[in-house]
Order: C-alpha cells, then sequence, then structure tokens
C-alpha cells in the first residue's frame, strides 16, 4: 500500500481525494445557505407578546410542557421550537403577570413506553402545571388516559385519532382525516364525477380514508381508494394509475407529506398528465410554498389544497406577529414559515392568553382550569375563532378552512372559508357543541 | 383488470425505470467482479450528487449541465476514493465484510445529506423531460429514452469492453483469480481503481436519471439500489446480459402491477420476489458462494 500511495498512480489518487474532500465542503457550504425561505409578508422589528411591556419578568417560573415526534423522515420539531419562539417573545415582554415562561419539551420515537415516560416525566418529574405542544405521531394514543386522569388539557396538533375523539385533547389543527375531507369538497365543488384517493401506506390509512369515502358517498360519486407505500419510488406509475382510475371528469386527491405529493404532481406534470382529470386535491401539507415553488406555474389554479391554517403571508395582524415572532425569536426553527410553526405559534399564543386569567397560584388545576376555559380565540390563522369547550367529550375546534392553490411559485387563497362536512359524524357532533354555546366562537351565549 | 390500452403507459414507465436499474446494476457487476464488492453505497452516492446539482442550480444559480457534470465528477471521486482509501485495507476480508464496509459509506453519506438538505419537497426535472412525443397514446418523455438508451449502451458496451480491451481483459482476469493475475503482472490496484471510477460515474448518472424519474429524495435515491441489486443478485454478480434483461423485468413487474389493484401496494416486493425465485432456481443447479475471491468459487 505504501509503495502503491508513493507512486505515480497513487499520488493521483491521493489528489482526488483531496479534489473529493474539496468538493464535500463547498457542497456543505452551498447546501447550508440554501435552506433557509425568504419571509414573505411585512413583520415588525421588536414584536409585542403577552402583556408587551418589554420588562423582563422576575416572578417564579410557570413551567408548561411540550412533546414532538423527532425521528428519521418525520420531524415535528418545529411545532415545539415555535411555541418556545413565542414564550420567548412573551419572557421579553414582562411575561405573563411578572412570571417567564418556562417552555420543557421533550422529543421523541413512536415509542410508545418513551411516550408514557416522557409524559410522566415532564409531569411528575419537572413539575409542568400545562401541556401546550402535543407534536406527535402517537402520542395522543398513547397519553390522553393520562392527561384525562391528571385533569389536564392539552393543546394538541396530533396526527392519532384521540387527538380530536377524547375530552382533554384541543388541536389548533384538524388533522389528515378531516384535511382530506375538505380536498374532496373542494374537488367535488368542480363538479367532478369519480374521485382517486390516494395516500401513503402507513398506519391509520383506514381510519383517514373513511373521511372521504363518507363524504363523496354522500355526494353521490364513486371513490376509489388506494395506498403507497414511501417513499414512493415509481411516481410514473402512481401519476398514471390514480389519473387512470379517475377518467377524464374525475378528480385525483393526495393525502402525502410534501416530497411524495411533490413526486406524484411532478411526474404527472411530466407524462402532460395534468390537465387529463378535471381536478386535483390535495390535503393540508401541500399547503407550502416549498412545494407551490418546485412545481412551477404549470399547477397554478388547477391544484386544489385544503388550508386548515392561512398561508403565511396574510394581511392580517396575528399573521404579521407570527412572523415577527419567527424572525425574532424562531431561528431554530429550520422549516422558517409554515403549517408547523404557525401550530406552534397558535399554541404559545392560546397556552398564554389561559395563563393571563389565572388568578392566584399557578398550579397544575389552575391552569388547566383557565385552559378549558379558552373561547373565542380571534386569529387570522384560522377561519373561526378558536376554543377549548370545557366538558365536551372531543374536540376538533378547527373545523372550518380555506381552499388555497399555487399561484407562481406562492400559494394564495382561492375559495374562501368553508365547513368541513357535517356528514362526518364527529364534525356533526362538534357543531351542536358549538350550537349549545355559541359563546365558543364568539357568538352571543345562549 | 385494466385493458390493454391501460397497461401501456406502465410498459413506457416499466421500460425507463428499468435501464436505469441495468444502467446501476451493470456498475455493481462490474466492480463486484473486479475488486469482489458489492458496493451498497451505490445510491446514496449517486443521491448525494443529484442533490449537489439541484443544489448548484438552485441555490448557487449555476447552469444545468455544468451542475450535472460536477454531480457526476463528485460520485467519480468520492466512489474512488473510497476504493483507494479503504479497498485495499479490506481486500483480503470476506466478501460480506466488503460490503458491510459500503453500508457503512451509504448511512453515512445519507445522515450527511439529511443535515445539508432537510426533507422539504424539491424536484429535479432534467432538460430532457421538458420534451415528449407520443407513441399511440402514450406520452414519451426524452428522459425515459435517454434511460432506457442507455442502459443498453453502458450494458452492452461494457460487455464489449471487458471482452477486447486489455483493461477489461485484465479485469475479468482479476474476477477470476486476483492473485494468480496479480502474478502475471496485471498492476491489480490499478485495475481496482479504474473499476471504483466507473462505478462512481454510473452512479452518479443513475443518480441524476432517478433523480428525475422517481424524485429527488435522499431516502428514496440511496434504497433504490436494493431494484438493481436484485437485477444483479438474479445475474449472480456475474453476467452483464443477464443483469440487463433482469433489470428490464424488475421495472416492468413494478410498473405493471401499478394499476391491478389487488397487487399495486405490494409491487415493491418485486424485486425481492424475484431475485429470491431466481436464486431459488438458480441454487437447484449449483451452489452459489457470496465469500471468496471474486466470484463465487472462482468460476467465472
Amino acid at each position: 500500500m505504501k509503495r502503491y500511495f508513493g507512486s505515480k498512480r497513487g499520488r493521483s489518487v491521493t489528489t482526488l481525494v483531496v479534489v473529493a474532500a474539496g468538493l464535500s465542503l463547498v457542497v456543505a457550504a452551498c447546501g447550508g445557505s440554501g435552506n433557509k425561505e425568504s419571509n414573505a409578508g411585512s413583520v415588525v422589528d421588536n414584536p409585542k407578546c403577552g402583556n408587551g411591556n418589554g420588562e423582563k419578568p422576575t416572578g417564579t417560573p410557570i413551567k408548561i410542557g411540550g412533546i414532538a415526534t423527532k425521528q428519521p423522515g418525520t420531524d415535528f420539531s418545529d411545532g415545539v421550537l415555535t411555541a418556545k419562539a413565542y414564550f420567548d417573545c412573551v419572557n421579553a415582554n414582562g411575561g405573563v403577570n411578572g412570571h417567564p415562561i418556562q417552555y420543557i419539551y421533550e422529543t421523541e420515537q413512536t415509542d410508545p413506553a418513551q411516550d408514557a415516560a416522557l409524559a410522566r416525566k415532564l409531569v411528575e418529574t419537572e413539575g409542568v402545571v400545562g401541556m401546550a405542544g402535543g407534536f406527535s405521531l402517537i402520542e395522543c394514543d398513547v397519553n390522553h388516559s393520562y392527561y384525562e386522569q391528571k385533569g389536564i388539557g392539552v393543546l394538541n396538533a396530533g396526527i392519532a385519532p384521540s387527538c380530536w375523539s377524547t375530552p382533554n385533547s384541543a388541536p389548533v389543527n384538524m388533522g389528515p382525516r378531516y384535511s382530506s375531507d375538505g380536498a374532496v369538497q373542494a374537488v367535488i365543488r368542480q363538479d367532478v364525477d369519480k374521485i382517486a384517493f390516494d395516500q401513503s401506506n402507513v398506519p391509520g390509512t383506514g381510519y383517514i380514508a373513511a373521511g372521504p369515502k363518507i363524504v363523496a358517498d354522500a355526494a353521490g360519486i364513486p371513490i376509489e381508494e388506494n395506498t403507497d407505500n414511501v417513499p414512493i419510488q415509481d411516481a410514473n406509475s402512481v401519476a398514471v394509475k390514480l389519473t387512470q382510475q379517475a377518467g377524464s371528469n374525475g378528480a385525483v386527491v393526495l393525502n402525502f407529506t410534501p416530497p411524495e405529493a411533490l413526486k406524484i404532481l411532478q411526474a404527472a406534470q411530466q407524462q402532460g398528465l395534468e390537465d387529463s382529470v378535471k381536478a386535483w386535491g390535495c390535503s393540508t401539507p401541500c399547503n407550502t410554498d416549498f412545494l407551490a415553488g418546485a412545481l412551477g406555474t404549470k399547477w397554478d389554479g388547477k391544484l386544489l389544497v385544503n388550508a386548515e391554517l392561512n398561508v403565511t403571508d396574510f394581511d392580517g395582524p396575528d399573521s404579521e406577529l407570527y412572523r415577527s415572532v419567527m424572525a425574532k425569536y424562531g431561528q431554530d426553527v429550520t422549516g422558517g414559515l409554515g403549517s408547523f410553526s404557525q401550530m406552534g405559534y397558535l399554541m404559545g399564543e392560546f397556552m398564554t392568553n389561559a395563563l393571563e386569567t389565572v388568578q392566584g397560584d399557578y398550579t397544575l388545576e389552575s391552569v388547566n382550569e383557565a385552559v378549558f376555559n379558552l373561547k373565542n380565540q380571534e386569529t387570522d390563522i384560522l377561519c373561526n375563532p378558536w376554543y377549548f369547550g370545557k366538558n365536551a367529550p372531543l374536540h376538533i375546534p378547527n373545523n372550518v378552512d380555506w381552499t388555497s392553490t399555487p399561484e407562481s411559485g406562492h400559494m394564495v387563497i382561492k375559495e374562501d372559508c368553508f365547513e368541513i362536512s357535517e356528514d362526518e359524524p364527529d364534525i356533526a357532533k362538534v357543531r351542536q357543541i358549538e350550537a349549545a354555546d355559541p359563546s365558543l366562537t364568539g357568538g352571543e351565549a345562549g | 383488470m385494466p385493458s390493454w390500452d391501460e397497461f401501456q403507459p406502465f410498459i413506457v414507465t416499466g421500460l425507463a425505470l428499468g435501464g436505469v436499474y441495468a444502467l446501476s446494476g451493470a456498475g455493481m457487476v462490474v466492480l463486484y467482479r473486479t475488486t469482489g464488492v458489492l458496493n451498497l453505497a451505490f445510491g446514496a452516492v449517486g443521491a448525494m450528487g443529484a442533490l449537489i446539482s439541484w443544489d448548484l442550480i438552485n441555490n448557487s444559480l449555476w447552469p444545468e449541465w455544468p451542475s450535472y457534470g460536477v454531480a457526476v465528477l463528485f460520485c467519480a471521486v468520492v466512489t474512488l476514493a473510497y476504493g483507494a482509501v479503504i479497498g485495499p485495507a479490506l481486500a483480503g476480508r470476506d466478501a460480506l465484510v466488503k460490503a458491510t464496509a459500503t453500508l457503512g459509506l451509504a448511512l453515512i453519506l445519507l445522515g450527511t445529506m439529511s443535515w445539508i438538505w432537510s426533507d422539504k419537497a424539491r424536484s429535479q426535472v432534467l432538460p430532457t423531460s421538458t420534451h415528449a412525443f407520443d407513441v399511440g397514446s402514450v406520452a414519451v418523455t426524452w428522459t425515459q429514452v435517454v434511460s432506457f438508451g442507455l442502459g443498453v449502451l453502458v450494458v452492452f458496451g461494457t460487455a464489449a469492453f471487458l471482452k477486447y480491451t486489455n483493461l477489461g481483459t485484465a479485469m475479468r482476469g482479476l474476477a477470476n483469480d486476483r492473485e494468480i493475475t496479480a502474478t502475471l503482472g496485471v498492476p491489480v490496484r490499478w485495475v481496482e481503481a479504474q473499476a471504483w471510477l466507473v462505478s462512481g460515474l454510473l452512479s452518479g448518472v443513475s443518480g441524476l436519471l432517478l433523480s428525475d424519474l422517481v424524485g429527488l429524495d435522499a431516502v428514496s435515491l440511496t434504497f433504490l439500489v436494493i431494484s438493481s441489486l436484485a437485477a444483479a443478485l438474479i445475474a449472480q454478480l456475474r453476467s452483464l446480459v443477464v443483469t440487463f434483461f433482469a433489470a428490464l423485468v424488475v421495472g416492468l413487474v413494478s410498473a405493471m402491477a401499478s394499476p391491478i389493484t389487488s397487487i399495486s401496494e405490494y409491487r415493491n416486493m418485486a424485486p425481492f420476489v424475484l431475485a429470491i425465485v431466481a436464486l431459488l432456481v438458480i441454487s437447484r443447479k449449483r451452489e452459489i458462494s457470496f465469500a471468496g475471491t471474486g466470484l463465487g468459487n472462482g468460476r467465472g
């Protein structure tokens, strides 16, 4: 080996190794700089959160907890990082009644035993008095009984069905099932005669697919349900399959993460299939400028995306505060502006609003009583005011959505707020709850 | 069951994917025959090359073709560097150890890609995909044509190269017996370096084509090596021509299972099923050894 590297050929190989190392460094440098997306929309230099007095809080910290999934391929940590950014903003503006908020968040790897242990650690060891941030694939299913036993009302943005069907969990998002419903409703309004619905082949697909089927059946439109293994390895075939199923007067509706949805849409575009069906729909994950930018302009106005949260460059006071908090305190949020950071912001904001109503000491009981009593939380990031809904058996406060579409590399609102179908049994129950107490969403109390 | 008309587009996509699998399979077989290394990092190297070209085009605003050139060069250099630095150290080890070492390289590259490029949606559309033509009712892009054509060209070109050139003869000699070939005065490491270089170049080209055909996603591209590996295994890591046809079958079966609802979600199993069936059939005829000096039992 020594002779080889001392030889002429050996030296040239060594040179190549050095070149490779140099190339790697160049790539690392340019890749790192390319990850940040530009912040669209107005921002203010010194955002005012909470009291907004700019003073440093001196009281004892109020401990709030959060749990997020973080594993290869699924990283929801942007949610808790944005909640922390909001709390940092609150702490820079006097805290809550002079108390700083100490946000303690944990990350998990979809291990039920780990999730159970983390919730108990946060509550019983760390002593958190409230939970803002269930950004997990499974945590709702694993821990909802524990939270019910402890009397904790959790502000969630989860995936598991228990997030929307149990008494102590109130999500700021509506999840994949109801968002897919919204996308199906959007394409039905385009007067299609058949729907091909496709989603990733992961646990829980049956629960999610049941929603679009209920909505399509109610409209008398046949729907074909598909699942595809992810990562998708043959996007061209998937695109052809779906467009064939839907037919020229039908629609294709996707429920995938942005990279996987992009593969299918891009494959359809390359094969000239974007106009072979009447409409294309997608659930909320597609509501991102990353996808709009990668798709190009051929899909402008053609792809109907259910948007359970507003577009990030919306010109409204809460959207501006969100962008400003992100600009000043959200440097650790790797995904920048987007749905996950919007959810984290809303959780931070709603939890802070709850804390501000607490009279006396900040205990598990007093804080969660305030959380359960949250209602009429107005924000331009959601269609309707958000509420927790005390004593309700289930919570789907985000049940009215927009439809967005790509336009010149950005997502823009295409359809104003519309209600997710009451053909969904749990949505019908929630509407009854809202009708029984209109003050939840800002109406006059009955 | 879909009609013949409905199957036709899947034949096109299957042939295109099969062509790239053949390209990758050829790179793996040539390397294995020469060095005894089953390169499981083939897909990861190609994935990184594709992401580099995307980054240069979209963030550094480089023109497309120089970016693709850098990507392929990167793959060639990284693969060659691995072969030059790690290869000699493992030359005397079991084939399984050598293959596992390349898996280590794959994981390092995968981690590096995750670190540099987050899992955001991004796409790479090669210039050849902006033009298409119709064959009957099926739209065929030039990327699909290039994928299939390059598969044919590389496989049969490499087979001719191995048969008719001095370097090819040396490579075949190494495949038969490394020690005897060395005693005949063949510069073993130089020949091996050429094999690593060729393998790296092919991984770069495959990565670029697959980033367009499949999607620009580090994990997908890294593990697409499995389909190529299946084709190479069906050919017993020996015959380039068999690798080519096996790759086409893998691509076609995977694609044509898509519209058949009852088996659609199992189509990703096609490479494994085909490889297992082929190996079982072959094993009834003779024993296959994974260890040794390059090829099973030195036969070859």
